[in-house]
C-alpha cells in the first residue's frame, strides 16, 4: 500500500493515542505519577507560602447553617462511640516534642480558653458546609505544654479506627483551628466526631481529624489516612 | 508559500490541547465527586442537572485524588503556556489579527449570511473573519476566567479575597464550571469548522505552510462545500 501524507498522518495519530491509552491504567501513564508527585511538592511550596495567620474565613452572612444537612463521616462500620465502660473515661493526650505531656479529660478541655466561630467546612469532593464551631485553639493546647522548637508537624490521632492526619505547625497553629467540642450552640454528637475533633477552615475536611484522642508534636510528618492513600498530603484551603 | 502563524503560536496551539484536556477531564472527575453546586443544607439557583454525574469515558484521572493531582499539575503548563501565548501576542503585534475591530459587528453578521447561504460570495477578510476574531479574542478571555475562579476555589481562605469578589466559594466553583462548559463549546465549532471549512488550516497550525490561493475565502467555502456539487465561481468585478 503506498502511504501519502494524507494516510500517514491518520495512521501516526491513531497510534500515538492508542499508545498514550495502553500506557494508561485508570490514572494515566505510570511514568507521569513521578510528575505528578513533584507538582504536588511543587504546590505545597506555593500553598505554604501564601499561608498567612491573618487569612480568615468567615461564613457568608445569607449562608444557612447545614443543621442536619452536614454530612457524617467516619471510616469504621458503624458510628464510632467511646465506650466508657470498656475503655474508661475519655482524654485527650497531648505530647510529642513538649515540654509538659498533658493527658485532658473532657471537663478540663472545656475548661481552657473558648472560641466560637461560623466557619465553612470545605470538603475535597467540592462541597461546603456552614456551623457554628466551638471549642479551644490548637495554639492554646501548644502554648499549655510548651511546643519544643524542633516540632514542625502536629499528628490528630483519632478512635475510628486507624484514622490519623498529620499536618504543618503553621497551619495547626492559625487561630482558626480547633480542638472543636461543640458544634451549632450543642455538644459534638456522635456522627461529627463526638467527644472532639479538630475543626478548621484552614484545611480541607479529611484533614480535620474526628473522634480526637492524641495530639502529638513531632519534627516529622508522618502521613495520614487519606494522604497515604493519594490524596495531597498538606490539603490546605 | 507564506508562513501562517509563527511556531510560538503552533507550539503553543498543540501545548493547550494537551493541557485543556487534562484540566477538562479530571476536572470533570472532581466535579463527579460533588456534581452539584448548592451548599450543604441549601438549593442552589442555576443548575438544573444537580446530583448527575457526568459519564466516566469523559474524565480522567480514575478516582478523586488522581483527578485532583492532574488538575493540579496540568494547571501550571495551561498557565504558563497561556502566558506564552498573550506575551507572544502582545510582542509581537499578533494580537491585532484575533482582536474585534470596528465593523466586525457587520462583518460577522455578513459571514453568518453567508454561511445561511443569504449572501452568494465569501465577504473579503484578512487573516481571519469577524466570526473568528470574536471566538480567537473569546477563548483566552474564558480561559483567564477559568484559571481567576480555579484559583479562588483552589485557596478559598488564603485568598479570600478572591473568591468574595466571584460571589464566594459556589459562585467561584459555578463560573469556573460555566467556563469549561464555553471552552468546551468553542472549542467543538472551532473543531468542526477546521473539517468542514478550512482544513488547510490543520497544517497551518502544525507546520505553518499555508496557502492563500486555498483559503476559505479564495475558495468561497462554506461547511463541507465539497460535499456539493461546486458552484459558479462568484462574478468578480473583472469579468462584469
Amino acid at each position: 500500500m503506498t502511504m501519502n501524507r494524507r494516510r500517514f498522518l491518520q495512521v501516526s495519530g491513531a497510534s500515538i493515542t492508542a499508545a498514550f491509552f495502553a500506557a494508561c491504567d485508570s490514572q494515566g501513564p505510570e511514568h507521569a505519577q513521578r510528575i505528578l508527585t513533584m507538582a504536588e511538592h511543587a504546590n505545597e511550596h506555593v500553598e505554604r507560602a501564601l499561608f498567612r495567620h491573618t487569612s480568615m474565613d468567615r461564613a457568608a452572612a445569607g449562608a444557612r447553617a447545614a443543621g442536619a444537612a452536614f454530612p457524617q463521616y467516619y471510616v469504621s462500620d458503624s458510628v464510632p462511640v467511646w465506650d466508657e465502660t470498656v475503655r474508661g473515661p475519655w482524654t485527650l493526650e497531648v505530647g510529642g516534642l513538649v515540654e509538659r505531656p498533658v493527658r485532658l479529660d473532657l471537663d478540663a478541655l472545656t475548661r481552657l480558653p473558648r472560641v466560637s466561630q461560623r466557619v465553612n467546612h470545605f470538603c475535597v469532593e467540592g462541597w461546603t458546609a456552614v456551623a457554628e464551631w466551638t471549642g479551644t485553639r490548637v495554639s492554646e493546647l501548644a502554648k499549655l505544654v510548651g511546643v519544643k522548637p524542633e516540632a514542625q508537624y502536629v499528628d490528630f490521632a483519632s478512635f475510628d479506627d486507624d484514622y490519623h492526619e498529620s499536618w504543618d505547625l503553621a497551619s495547626a497553629l492559625h487561630p482558626q483551628t480547633l480542638i472543636a467540642y461543640g458544634m451549632d450552640g450543642r455538644m459534638l454528637g456522635p456522627g461529627h466526631g463526638a467527644p472532639a475533633r479538630v475543626h478548621s477552615p484552614v484545611k480541607l475536611g479529611y484533614k480535620n481529624t474526628k473522634y480526637l484522642v492524641r495530639v502529638q508534636f513531632m519534627a516529622q510528618r508522618n502521613g495520614g489516612y487519606w494522604s497515604d492513600q493519594g490524596y495531597e498530603w498538606y490539603g490546605g484551603t | 508559500m507564506a508562513t501562517r502563524h509563527h511556531w510560538i503560536v503552533r507550539v503553543t496551539h498543540w501545548v493547550n490541547v494537551f493541557a485543556l484536556g487534562i484540566m477538562v477531564t479530571s476536572g470533570l472527575r472532581i466535579f463527579n465527586a460533588y456534581p452539584a453546586f448548592a451548599r450543604k443544607g441549601e438549593t442552589f439557583c442555576c443548575y438544573p442537572f444537580a446530583g448527575r454525574a457526568v459519564p466516566d469515558w469523559l474524565t480522567f484521572g480514575g478516582w478523586l485524588a488522581g483527578a485532583r493531582h492532574w488538575h493540579f499539575a496540568a494547571m501550571w503548563v495551561l498557565v504558563v503556556n497561556g502566558l506564552v501565548y498573550l506575551g507572544f501576542n502582545y510582542l509581537h503585534g499578533d494580537w491585532r489579527d484575533v482582536t474585534p475591530r470596528r465593523g466586525d459587528l457587520r462583518d460577522a453578521w455578513e459571514m453568518v449570511k453567508f454561511y445561511a447561504f443569504a449572501r452568494r460570495d465569501h465577504p473579503r477578510q484578512g487573516k481571519h473573519n469577524a466570526l473568528q476574531r470574536a471566538a480567537y479574542f473569546a477563548m483566552p478571555v474564558l480561559g483567564v476566567v477559568a484559571v481567576v475562579s480555579g484559583v479562588a476555589i483552589w485557596k478559598p481562605v488564603e485568598l479570600g479575597w478572591l473568591t468574595s469578589l466571584l460571589g464566594g466559594y459556589v459562585w467561584a466553583r459555578y463560573w469556573h464550571f460555566l467556563a469549561m462548559i464555553g471552552l468546551v463549546g468553542m472549542t467543538a465549532v472551532h473543531v468542526f469548522m477546521v473539517f468542514s471549512v478550512d482544513p488547510y488550516a490543520l497544517r497551518a497550525i502544525t507546520t505553518g505552510g499555508y496557502n492563500e490561493e486555498k483559503s476559505p475565502e479564495a475558495r468561497n467555502a462554506r461547511p463541507f462545500w465539497w460535499k456539493r456539487a461546486q458552484p459558479a465561481a462568484p462574478p468578480t468585478s473583472e469579468a462584469s
